[in-house]
C-alpha cells in the first residue's frame, strides 16, 4: 500500500476494485464501513455481489477479466472530460503522449459491450474518482490473478498518476496484501528476480554489496517463478525442490500437471507445521515451530513492520524457519550462526536501504515502524512518493485489453472464477483441523445464479459435476445472485473439491501469476431431476446464503 | 460488620506467599505492549494491581478455552476410559468485583441444575481475591448495573484500598477460612477504617466515565420497539470474529470434540460461539437461523431479556471487555446506548 490503513477514515472517495475486503481484509473492510457511515463514496468493481458491494454506493459488475478496458475507459472519460491534474502529469510523468493515443479506443459505449458496466455508470465514476482529492484506490487478487494481470495494475497505476491521487495523504494506490507477513516476504526477496529490498539480481551494484557481505560468488541470472519451476520438473530439467510453508499440489492451477511434475522430482523436501497434500510427495519433512512458537518480524500490508514475540515453546521436534535453514546451509559448508532473530535483522538493516532502521530494538514499543525506514532516526513513512516516485519520474506505460486466455465457448460456457472464504484460509492446513472453523465451512459449493440454475434445471444444494479442459470435480450447487449471470464461483480452500484441478495454467508473461479467475468450464446436474406437471411455485431464490 | 479486617500493604506479599504454599498463584501481570494476562506468579512483585482489564476475562481459570474432559484407549493406566478432571488448588488474585460478580452468576448457570462436573471440581478449588476498582477504565460501566467497582456479598476475600493498608472482607466460608489460617497478619478494623472504606467506596463509583443501565434497552426491546433494521445495522457491522463471546466473562458457548492421537483418543471442550452458524447447524445442513440478524440478536436477547428471565439479573457485569474488543463497534455498551437513543427520541427503526 502507498498508504496506511488509518487513512481510510479520511479519504473522500474510496475505489475498490477485485478485492472481496470484508471477507478477505475485515479489519481494513470494517475502516471502510466506518467511512461510509461518516459519508465516504465508495465504489466496488467486482463481477461477484460481495459484502462490500452490499453497501457501497455504486456497484460495477464488469465481466471477470475485462479490468484493463473498465480502468482505460474511466481514464477516456477522465480525459475528455478535462478532469486530468494536468500539474502532475507534466511535473512528475512521462509518455503520457503516446497513452493518450490508446485511450482513445475506449469510449465509454464501446467498453459497454466488453464488460457489461453501462457507460453512464464508467462516466459517473470516473467523474466521482477524479474530481475528488483525496480519493484511493484498492485492489487485491481479483486484479492480479488474470494473464493480464501487469497489465491491470499498470492500468490501475496509470489512474492514480492522471489524477494526481498518489504521494498525498488519503490519495494512493493500495494493493492490499493478503497474509500476515506477504509483504515481508516479498520485501525480503522470497522472489526470484530480486535480493531484499527490490534489488534486482541482475543489477551488478547490488549484486557486490551482497556477495561482499556474504562472502559467496552470487548468480547473475534471476531464478525461476513458481509457475515456471514446475513446469521445469514436469520437463525432467529440474531435480529437485524445497516447499517452506506452500501447499502447492492444492493451490496451483491444472493439479494434474503438478501432481505429475512433483513424482518426477528426484528429491522433495517440504517444510510445514502440518501434514499436507505437498507433504505426502515429499522425501524429507522438515517440522517447522508455528507462529507463536517463534520470534521474528511480521511485515503487514501497510508496510508496518511489527515484532512478534514467542509465547510457546515448539512442539515436539520442530524449530523455527530461520534455525532449520541456519542449520541446513552450515551443514551444505557455507557457516550461518545467528544468536537471534535481532542479529538476522541487523543483517537485514545493513544490506536493505528501506529497512534500514527497522531494527528490533526500535520495534519493541508501539505497533512498529513502516517502511522506508532507512535509519536509526527514521520515523517510518505513512504514505510513498511524495516528492517522486522510486525511479524518478512515473512513466504512463501503455497497455491493451487482452480477453482472458480461455473465455467461455459452446463447449464450455461458463466462466468459473475462484476465491476464498470468510472462515478458512487458503488449503487449509491449519483452518481445517481447527473444529470450530472448519465447522463453519463443512462442505465445498459451487454459486450458481439462479437465471443458469432455472436454464439447466438445477436445484439447491444439488450435486453438478464441474469440467474444464484439463479436469472435473464434484461438488453441490448453492443458488444465489451474488453470482452474475453465465458465471460460477467455487472456493479453492477444500481438498475434496481441488478446484485447482480446472483451472487454467496459463500466466502472466511478466508476473507469471496464473489466471485463477477465468476459465471456462461446463456444469452437468449428477441428480435427476423429478418432472413436475404442475409448474413449480415460484420461489424466491434471493440470496439463499446469507453470510 | 463482622469478618473484616485490616492488612498492613507491607504484609501483602508475606500473606500472598503464604496463600501460595499449598496453591496455585494466579495474578495479573503486565506482558507486552501493555497486555494484561492472569497467569501463575513467579515473582510476587510482578503482580500488577493498577491496571486495566485483563484480556480475557478470569473465566478461562474456571472454563478453559481448551479443557480436556476424558482420555479413552490409553491402555497402559490400566483404565479404558480416563476421567482428566483436574483438582489443583488455586488462588486467583487480583480479580475485579465485575468478574466475580459474572463467576456467580457462571455458578448458577453451570451448577444450578444439572451440574457440570468440569465446572464444578475447578470451581470448588479456587479462591479468588477481589480488589475494589479505584481507578476505572473509559470502557467499564460496571457501576450502573452494581456488578462493580466493590461487591457487598457473593465473594470469597474483597480487599479496599485505603492508602497504606488493605481493608479485607471475607464472605464465604473458605475466604473466612483462609484469612483465620494466617490470622496473626490482620488485625481488627478501627472506626475510622470503616470511614475510609465507605470514603473509597464512594470515591470508587465517581471515577467512573459512563453509567449504562441495561433496563431501558430491555424494556424497549420487550415492548417491541426494536425492529430489525436495527439489527440489520448492527448485523453489517459483525464479522462473526466472536471476540465478544470469547472474552465475554459470561459467555458459556462451548462445543464438545474428540481428538485422536497414537495412544487414545481425547475427548475435549472448547470454546464456542453462538454467532457462528455451524453452532445451531441440524444434521442434514438445516440452519434454524440462517438468516444473520438471528444470530447477532440472539447474542444481545440472551444478556438481556433471557438471562434476567432465567437468573434474575443480566447476562452483562459491565467489564467493556467487548468494548476493547468488537472490530465493529456493536458491543453491549454501544449498543445499549444506542437503543436507548432511539426509544428516547422517539424513532424506534
Amino acid at each position: 500500500m502507498t498508504n496506511s490503513i488509518h487513512e481510510i477514515a479520511d479519504a473522500r472517495v474510496l475505489f475498490v476494485i477485485g478485492s472481496n475486503t470484508m471477507e478477505q481484509h475485515p479489519m481494513i473492510g470494517m475502516q471502510m464501513r466506518d467511512a461510509v457511515d461518516r459519508g465516504v463514496t465508495l465504489i466496488v468493481a467486482d463481477p461477484r455481489r460481495t459484502q462490500i458491494a452490499d453497501f457501497a454506493h455504486i456497484h460495477l459488475r464488469h465481466r471477470s477479466g475485462t479490468d484493463v478496458a473498465l480502468l482505460m475507459s474511466i481514464m477516456n472519460v477522465i480525459i475528455n472530460e478535462g478532469l486530468v491534474d494536468v500539474d502532475f502529469v507534466r511535473r512528475r510523468t512521462e509518455n503520457f503522449d503516446s497513452f493518450e493515443e490508446k485511450l482513445r479506443r475506449y469510449p465509454p459505449q464501446l467498453v459497454e459491450e466488453i464488460t457489461g458496466v453501462k457507460a453512464g455508470d464508467i462516466r459517473r465514476v470516473a467523474r466521482i474518482y477524479a474530481m475528488e482529492k483525496r480519493s484511493m484506490i484498492y485492489y487485491a487478487m481479483g486484479i492480479t490473478q488474470h494473464v493480464t494481470g501487469v497489465d491491470n495494475v499498470r492500468a490501475c497505476a496509470n489512474l492514480v498518476m492522471l489524477t494526481g491521487h498518489i504521494g498525498l495523504p488519503m490519495s494512493g494506490i493500495n494493493p492490499l496484501r493478503g497474509q500476515n507477513n506477504v509483504q515481508g516476504a516479498c520485501d525480503m526477496g522470497a522472489l526470484p528476480n530480486v535480493y531484499s529490498g527490490y534489488q534486482t539480481v541482475t543489477n551488478p551494484r547490488a549484486r557486490r554489496k551482497f556477495q561482499r557481505v556474504w562472502g559467496k560468488r552470487l548468480p547473475q541470472r534471476a531464478g525461476l517463478t513458481v509457475m515456471d519451476m514446475m513446469d521445469r520438473a514436469y520437463e525432467g530439467k529440474l531435480k529437485a525442490m524445497y516447499v517452506m510453508g506452500e501447499n502447492p499440489l492444492l493451490s496451483d492451477p491444472d493439479l494434474e500437471h503438478v501432481k505429475e511434475a512433483a513424482g518426477r522430482l528426484d528429491f522433495l523436501v517440504v517444510q510445514d507445521i502440518f501434514q499436507n497434500e505437498t507433504t505426502a510427495y515429499a522425501d524429507v519433512v522438515l517440522p517447522a515451530a508455528a507462529f507463536a512458537e517463534k520470534d521474528g518480524t511480521y511485515t503487514n500490508t501497510e508496510r508496518r513492520v511489527q515484532l512478534i514475540r514467542k509465547a510457546v515453546e515448539p512442539q515436539g521436534e520442530a524449530r523455527a524457519d530461520w534455525e532449520i535453514i541456519c542449520d541446513l546451509s552450515t551443514r551444505m559448508g557455507y557457516e550461518m550462526s545467528y544468536r537471534g532473530t535481532y542479529e538476522i535483522m541487523e543483517e537485514i538493516a545493513l544490506l536493505t536501504p528501506s529497512y534500514g532502521g527497522t531494527l528490533h530494538y526500535r520495534l519493541e514499543e508501539g505497533f512498529g515502524l513502516q517502511w522506508p525506514c532507512t535509519s536509526r532516526e527514521h520515523p517510518g513513512t505513512p504514505y510513498l512518493h511524495r516528492r517522486a516516485f522510486a525511479k524518478g519520474l512515473g512513466t504512463f506505460i501503455t497497455i491493451e485489453y487482452l480477453p482472458p486466455d480461455e473465455p467461455p465457448d459452446e463447449e464450455y460456457p461458463f466462466l468459473l472464477t475462484t476465491g476464498r472464504l470468510y472462515f478458512l484460509y487458503h488449503t487449509g492446513t491449519m483452518c481445517r483441523r481447527t473444529v470450530v472453523l472448519n465447522r463453519e465451512e463443512p462442505e465445498c459449493f459451487v454459486e450458481i445464479n439462479p437465471e443458469d440454475a432455472e436454464s439447466l434445471s438445477i436445484r439447491n444444494k444439488s450435486l453438478v459435476e464441474i469440467s474444464s479442459r484439463r479436469g472435473s470435480v464434484k461438488v453441490r450447487t448453492l443458488i444465489t445472485r451474488r453470482t452474475p449471470k453465465g458465471t460460477i464461483f467455487i472456493p479453492f480452500h477444500f481438498r475434496e473439491v481441488a478446484v485447482n484441478l480446472l483451472t487454467n495454467p496459463a500466466v502472466d508473461p511478466v508476473a507469471k501469476i496464473p489466471e485463477y479467475k477465468v476459465c471456462a468450464v461446463r456444469i452437468k446436474p449428477l441428480t435427476r431431476q423429478k418432472t413436475r406437471k404442475r409448474k413449480a411455485p415460484k420461489v424466491d431464490l434471493e440470496d439463499l446464503r446469507i453470510t | 460488620m463482622k469478618n473484616s479486617w485490616i492488612l498492613d500493604k507491607n504484609h501483602l506479599s508475606y500473606w500472598l506467599r503464604q496463600l501460595r504454599k499449598d496453591r496455585e498463584l494466579i495474578g495479573p501481570l503486565r506482558r507486552y505492549n501493555h497486555d494484561i494476562v492472569f497467569r501463575t506468579v513467579e515473582e510476587i512483585h510482578e503482580i500488577a494491581l493498577d491496571c486495566p482489564a485483563s484480556l480475557p476475562s478470569p473465566k478461562e481459570f474456571l472454563f478453559p478455552q481448551y479443557e480436556r474432559m476424558l482420555r479413552a484407549g490409553d491402555l497402559s493406566s490400566g483404565r479404558r476410559v480416563q476421567d482428566l478432571r483436574t483438582e489443583r488448588p488455586r488462588v486467583i488474585f487480583g480479580v475485579r468485583a465485575c468478574d466475580v460478580s459474572a463467576v456467580m452468576l457462571l455458578d448458577r448457570f453451570f451448577l444450578d441444575n444439572s451440574k457440570d462436573p468440569y465446572y464444578d471440581s475447578r470451581r470448588r478449588n479456587t479462591l479468588f481475591v477481589s480488589v475494589v476498582c479505584n481507578n476505572p477504565d473509559p470502557t467499564c460501566f460496571c457501576a450502573g448495573l452494581q456488578t462493580g467497582p466493590y461487591l457487598e456479598r457473593g465473594f470469597d476475600i474483597q480487599l479496599t484500598d485505603l492508602g497504606d493498608r488493605y481493608f479485607v472482607q471475607a464472605d464465604s466460608r473458605e475466604g473466612i477460612r483462609t484469612i483465620s489460617a494466617t490470622g496473626f497478619l490482620f488485625n481488627r478494623p478501627k472506626k475510622s477504617d470503616y470511614d475510609d472504606q465507605y470514603e473509597v467506596f464512594l470515591s470508587a463509583k465517581a471515577h467512573f466515565q459512563k453509567i449504562i443501565s441495561l433496563d431501558g434497552p430491555r424494556q424497549a426491546i420487550l415492548l417491541g420497539r426494536v425492529h430489525d433494521e436495527f439489527w440489520q445495522g448492527v448485523t453489517d457491522r459483525c464479522f462473526e470474529c466472536g471476540g465478544c463471546v470469547y472474552e465475554c466473562p459470561l459467555c458459556t458457548c462451548f462445543t464438545v470434540t474428540d481428538r485422536s492421537y497414537e495412544d487414545g483418543t481425547e475427548r475435549i471442550r472448547l470454546w464456542d460461539t453462538c454467532l457462528f452458524k455451524g453452532f445451531t447447524r441440524m444434521a442434514g445442513g438445516v440452519l434454524p437461523n440462517e438468516n444473520r440478524i438471528l444470530r447477532t440478536k440472539r447474542w444481545y436477547y440472551h444478556k438481556l431479556i433471557h438471562y434476567p428471565d432465567l437468573l434474575g439479573s443480566f447476562g452483562c457485569v459491565g467489564c467493556g471487555r467487548c468494548t476493547i474488543t468488537c472490530p465493529g463497534k456493536i458491543d453491549m455498551a454501544t449498543i445499549a446506548t444506542k437503543i436507548k437513543g432511539l426509544s428516547l427520541n422517539g424513532d424506534l427503526g
